[in-house]
């Protein structure tokens, strides 16, 4: 393939990749302190949460379905999490059991949505409401704090200079990256969202991968927890309001359509990576947080805009 | 090449609404200090910045002021910090969106060399000795007594006699957890006095509204309440007006901001327990420049409080 071809082809990956350095060309310009390896490592670490979150968004975006509960199963599996280690559960079992909870979740949204045959919004818009109200039910409304070092090292550890959450993004992109393009759950991903009856009828059992792809996204959104609560030593039945948006404008922003059947989790993390540098910048260059709105609104809408510029300009 | 224009005209507008917005260059030789409050949308935080900003201004230090975007969101506030560890300001300011959440960021701050004053909410003191970190100083209200000067009130004006009930803050914050624990030691010396719900309505208004809403429809004769926050009560003050019992509850704010002050003027609200936010912000704005200087500070400042009631509301403006 020649590069130009290979453009064409990817061009949409491009157009965000190029956004993103545009934008970091912008801060650098503007403000001394963006640009140096500890403020990019912030940067990395602060966006880990949302985009470990995004790239499970990201499967069940392609495959034309969408989940508001991500922020609230984070918040219960953080809580779960949470009150296992304080019992004195051993670190793996402890977090097998709250990612567990995020898995099982997201399973639950799959089975709503498969055998029950509601539409993905309004089965994960309930479980947004009954994952938060059995956070806040299991703790009182109190957060939980208080954690052993070896725990808190998740998010806060530096292996070779790279913050434990940044290692961690990574590690689920690349995974995430694998299972997309080559293995059949990626390709079913796929098919699903474009053309749901066709891949019935081609013999996929798509109740099966659709359920599976929801638990993905949940047991993501518990990872997210484990850091989530590493980080602030403490969890919290109100964490993450809101992160499901943010979460889906990063997957927009990186490319994939809410229309389902196409997509990319690299164009993800860089969504993410976009709305977190956006956030940093702003305030390195100390912009009110009303402003900040306003900008990272605009972000989403043009960056949208440009995508469906980009497509058409192909065809 | 339409694309490539599309691209450059919309980085254009962004550089363009950034360079608007961007408030002077901080590279002139005086200090910066940070001021993190929990949110710009209270007028309580306004206050408070009108008060650094003041103190900021006749003491020739720069100062920044940054918030997220919702008051529970510590997550977002902890951003902020390492931002402006990253941006090296000279001193932080903080109001704590989490009392215990916060203390990996003022480890963070003290790892770079960062004095932290801490504003409003207290630092959890074990976990924060447990985690190694250091603050300068805390400057606040005394929110027990405060909590306490409300429930005496509230005997007082019942007559020792009567079904309350409590909208409560956050649980976990520290300011809403003293006021509700100074409250509840100053009622339960009157047995007559019954609490029959204590719920949260999370510091908002709209919430303070359904939330008592909901309690009048269980116990439609209750006589008073006490709300951890004037925005909590000033939500519960119009449920009580669309249940036509406007004056018939006594309603216990905290916070006395203007929109309070007028509603007990006008005999919707009883009372409510001024804070003086603005000396806050002044007095931490100052105790941070003065820790700059190298001079020594007084490491826990009590900022007055006081009841406002119809009886004294002319004489205490903010």
């Amino acid at each position: 393939m020649t590069l130009k071809a290979y453009v064409a082809l990817h061009g949409r990956q491009f157009g965000t990749l190029f956004g993103l350095i545009v934008l970091c060309a912008v801060m650098w310009i503007l403000t001394p302190h963006f640009l140096t390896v500890s403020n990019l490592l912030n940067v990395a670490e602060q966006t880990a949460i949302i985009a470990i979150i995004a790239a499970g968004m990201t499967f069940v975006i392609i495959t034309a379905g969408i989940d508001l509960s991500v922020g609230s199963v984070l918040a219960f599996s953080g809580v779960v999490l949470a009150s296992l280690l304080q019992k004195g559960v051993p670190l793996v079992p402890a977090l097998a059991i709250g990612i567990g909870v995020g898995f099982f979740t997201g399973v639950l949204n799959g089975l709503l949505i498969t055998i029950g045959r509601l539409p993905p919004f309004i089965a994960t818009l309930g479980m947004m409401s009954v994952a938060r109200g059995a956070a806040l039910l299991y703790t009182g409304g109190r957060p939980i704090s208080g954690f052993s070092d070896s725990f808190r090292y998740l998010a806060t550890g530096k292996p070779l200079g790279i913050p434990m959450p940044v290692l961690a993004m990574l590690a689920i992109f690349f995974m995430a990256y694998f299972l997309l393009t080559k293995t059949k759950l990626g390709r079913y991903t796929y098919a699903i969202g474009g053309n749901e009856e066709a891949t019935i009828l081609s013999g996929v059992n798509v109740r099966l991968y659709k359920t599976l792809i929801y638990g993905i996204c949940g047991g993501l959104a518990g990872l997210a927890a484990t850091i989530l609560t590493a980080r602030l030593n403490s969890a919290q039945p109100i964490a993450g309001m809101n992160y499901e948006l943010d979460a889906i404008a990063a997957t927009v922003i990186g490319g994939t359509s809410l229309m389902g059947g196409e997509g990319h989790v690299f164009g993800t993390l860089i969504g993410a990576l976009i709305i977190g540098v956006l956030r940093n910048g702003l305030t390195l260059l100390n912009i009110s947080s009303f402003a900040q709105q306003i900008i990272i609104g605009l972000v989403i809408i043009v960056a949208v805009l440009l995508d469906m510029a980009l497509k058409k300009s192909r065809r | 090449m339409k694309k490539s224009l599309f691209i450059m005209s919309a980085a254009a507008l962004l550089l363009f609404s950034v360079a608007c917005q961007r408030n002077q260059a901080t590279s002139d030789g005086r200090p910066t200090i940070a001021l993190v409050v929990k949110t710009l949308n209270n007028p309580f935080f306004n206050d408070m910045q009108k008060g650094a900003e003041e103190a900021a201004k006749s003491l020739n230090v720069h100062l920044l002021v940054q918030a997220a975007e919702r008051e529970v969101d510590v997550e977002k506030q902890m951003q902020i910090i390492e931002n402006l560890i990253e941006s090296k300001v000279s001193a932080l300011c903080i109001t704590p969106s989490g009392s215990k959440e916060i203390i990996p960021a003022i480890v963070k701050a003290n790892k770079a060399g960062i004095p932290v004053v801490i504003l409003d909410t207290r630092v959890n003191p074990e976990a924060l000795a447990a985690a190694n970190g250091k603050i300068a100083a805390f400057i606040g209200s005394d929110n027990l007594e405060g909590g306490r000067l409300a429930g005496e009130l509230m005997v007082r004006t019942l007559g020792g006699k009567g079904k309350v009930a409590i909208l409560e803050g956050i649980p976990g914050h520290e300011t809403g957890d003293s006021r509700l624990k100074g409250f509840r030691q100053a009622v339960a010396g009157s047995p007559g006095i019954q609490i029959v719900s204590s719920q949260t309505a999370n510091w908002e208004r709209d919430q303070g509204y359904t939330v008592f809403q909901n309690m009048l429809q269980a116990h439609p004769d209750i006589q008073g309440l006490f709300a951890c926050s004037d925005l909590m009560a000033l939500g519960a003050v119009e449920a009580i007006r669309a249940a036509g019992k406007t004056g018939k509850i006594t309603v216990i704010g905290f916070d006395a901001f203007s929109e309070a002050r007028e509603a007990v003027r006008k005999g919707e609200m009883t009372a409510t327990v001024a804070q003086f936010p603005a000396d806050m912000g002044k007095i931490g704005v100052e105790s941070a420049a003065r820790l700059l200087k190298g001079e020594r500070i007084q490491e826990e400042v009590t900022v007055k409080i006081q009841l406002i009631t119809r009886d004294n509301l002319n004489s205490n403006k903010p």
